[in-house]
């Protein structure tokens, strides 16, 4: 708070009191008064007048600017309330009493909000689990019924699949809440859940599937890793190059402080000034106006996940040439030493 | 025959599994009565137990805990509840393998023979004919001659074996081979097949594995 503000702001009350110290001067002057007690008395107003100035702004100052620089200081600026003291001043007063009613309202207002949330992700997470009982049943019936059986109706069902789970982790990636457990998972196994998952479709696209991760360990959520795992390889899949033999291929590296898989296949790619875009929500780009299937979240959702989890997901790629996609994984220097 | 009780309260599933688990040569029994689960899964003593979480009154994961309590009869988790936190728990309870819905079926099937052979701890030696088969160390032998055979081999053979004098789809083949990470493709399945038909000859077995057209393979 400046003082020269404080004096602008106030400018009426000041040239009021000038006013009135000039009349009472002329009217003391008119009267004949004596000039020292003209003096005296002009001097003895405009002291008070500017002390009460003084203590007036300094009362204000001592408590804005703690406030605004409170406020800077905030990263949740509405938890204000907790950090300043009632002043002593009455405009003070009113806002401070404005301000906690205001985080009052907003607070309860919130709170709706987020019970709503997290009824409708119950909601939806019950709903997926309904949702996969009938396809576990088609599923068996397909199987059963081999005069039914039709590569087409599973590739159908797989897809009906993917979308379903794509919901769940949508909903599980944008909650605040830790819904996943991060133990010690074999990378082999995951990758082995989804190459199961998309056998059929990649033996019919002739799309060979190459699996180097020897017995390769991180620390990860197994199931988070298998949707992000799937959602890439199903981007490959989708995204065949015609002209050469198709080819998807996983592979570790691994050094002291980390882990890295990678996912190579050598599709049409990704223009270069897709790149950068390609994990932005509903970003389809390119690519994706060739393709009607595409929303643009697999690879949003799996970079939140990825968040979450605290893996690094990047993308390289050339277009007509290949696409690799990396997650890093660190290791966990205690649970090293631990063993 | 082996007793398979389904413990899963959405019928078609049940109806389809008791339906596959017997064409698979097992006997599919399944659950009626809800209210009093663990009576009826005493009654039955079954060989194995599919196990849903989602189950009206007494829910899986507390049914799994009860069970554990007197008997240690194998328990497949089989449900919908796709989360590492009800896998953990699932099996920190006990149970031998989580498997979630959808699933393949002949995953399955593959699964619950593998917990029988683990349970059972039988020493893998089989035999087809005059002939032994040890798919540890991936060799096939006779009195006289002793093969070995690749890994992708012994487990197109094997499977055959396990299901000897019925059909067996490509499909099955496929799925068991990538089950085993061997992530080939339809030619190398033919050169598999093919190669594992030259070493059978060898043992004077020319034409053990007849090709069913349109349907798959039989060992004969």
């Amino acid at each position: 708070m400046k003082f020269s503000k404080y004096l602008k702001n106030n400018y009426l009350i000041i040239l009021l009191f000038i006013v009135i110290i000039a009349i009472i001067d002329l009217m003391l002057i008119s009267f004949k008064t004596n000039n020292q007690a003209i003096v005296g008395v002009t001097i003895t107003g405009v002291l008070g007048f500017i002390l009460y100035l003084i203590y007036d702004f300094y009362r204000r100052k001592k408590f804005y600017d703690k406030f605004i620089n409170d406020l800077d200081l905030l990263d949740k600026k509405y938890l204000i309330t907790e950090m300043i003291e009632k002043p002593n001043f009455y405009e003070g007063e009113i806002l401070y009493d404005a301000l906690y009613e205001i985080d009052k309202s907003m607070a309860e207002k919130i709170k709706e909000y987020s019970l709503n949330i997290q009824d409708f992700k119950e909601y939806i997470e019950m709903w997926i689990h309904e949702a996969k009982l009938p396809l576990a049943s088609l599923n068996l019936i397909v199987h059963n019924h081999k005069e039914l059986s039709d590569k087409k109706i599973t590739e159908q069902l797989k897809r009906l699949d993917d979308d379903i789970e794509q919901v769940l982790y949508y909903v599980r990636s944008e909650n605040a809440e830790k819904d996943y457990l991060i133990k010690e998972t074999e990378i082999a196994k995951v990758i082995s859940n989804v190459a199961i998952k998309n056998k059929d479709i990649l033996l019919e696209n002739n799309i060979d599937f190459e699996v180097e991760v020897g017995n390769t360990k991180v620390l990860t959520d197994s199931k988070w890793l298998e949707f992000i795992v799937n959602q890439i390889v199903s981007n490959s899949i989708k995204y065949i190059r015609n002209d050469v033999e198709h080819l998807i291929k996983i592979t570790t590296e691994e050094n002291n402080k980390n882990v890295i898989l990678k996912i190579y296949d050598n599709g049409i790619g990704i223009g270069k000034s897709d790149i950068p875009k390609v994990f932005d929500k509903t970003f389809t780009g390119n690519n994706g106006r060739k393709i009607e299937t595409s929303t643009g979240m697999g690879l949003y959702i799996a970079k939140q996940l990825c968040k979450k989890l605290g893996h690094k997901i990047t993308i390289d790629s050339k277009e007509n040439e290949y696409t690799e996609v990396s997650i890093l994984f660190n290791k966990d220097d205690f649970l090293n030493v631990a063993k | 025959m082996k007793k398979i009780l389904i413990v899963e309260d959405d019928t078609s599933i049940s109806e389809e599994l008791k339906n596959l688990l017997d064409n698979a040569g097992y006997n599919g029994v399944i659950l009626k009565d809800f209210e009093n689960s663990y009576a009826e899964i005493k009654r039955e003593n079954p060989d194995l137990i599919l196990l849903d979480i989602n189950i009206p009154k007494l829910n899986g994961e507390m049914l799994l805990q009860k069970i554990r309590k007197e008997s240690n009869v194998p328990i497949i988790m089989v449900t919908s509840k796709n989360t590492e936190t009800d896998e953990v728990l699932s099996l920190s309870y006990g149970a031998n393998d989580y498997i979630t819905k959808p699933y393949n079926p002949t995953i399955l099937l593959l699964r619950i023979n593998n917990l029988f052979k683990r349970i059972e701890n039988k020493n893998d030696i089989l035999t087809y004919n005059d002939l032994t088969v040890d798919p540890k160390k991936g060799i096939i032998k006779n009195d006289k001659e002793e093969l070995i055979l690749t890994k992708n081999e012994m487990i197109i053979f094997t499977f055959l074996l396990a299901n000897r004098g019925n059909i067996v789809t490509r499909d099955d083949l496929m799925t068991d081979l990538w089950n085993n990470d061997s992530y080939i493709n339809d030619n190398a399945l033919n050169v598999n097949i093919s190669r594992l038909r030259t070493k059978l000859t060898d043992f004077g077995y020319e034409d053990a594995i007849e090709t069913r057209k349109g349907q798959g393979y039989i060992l004969k």
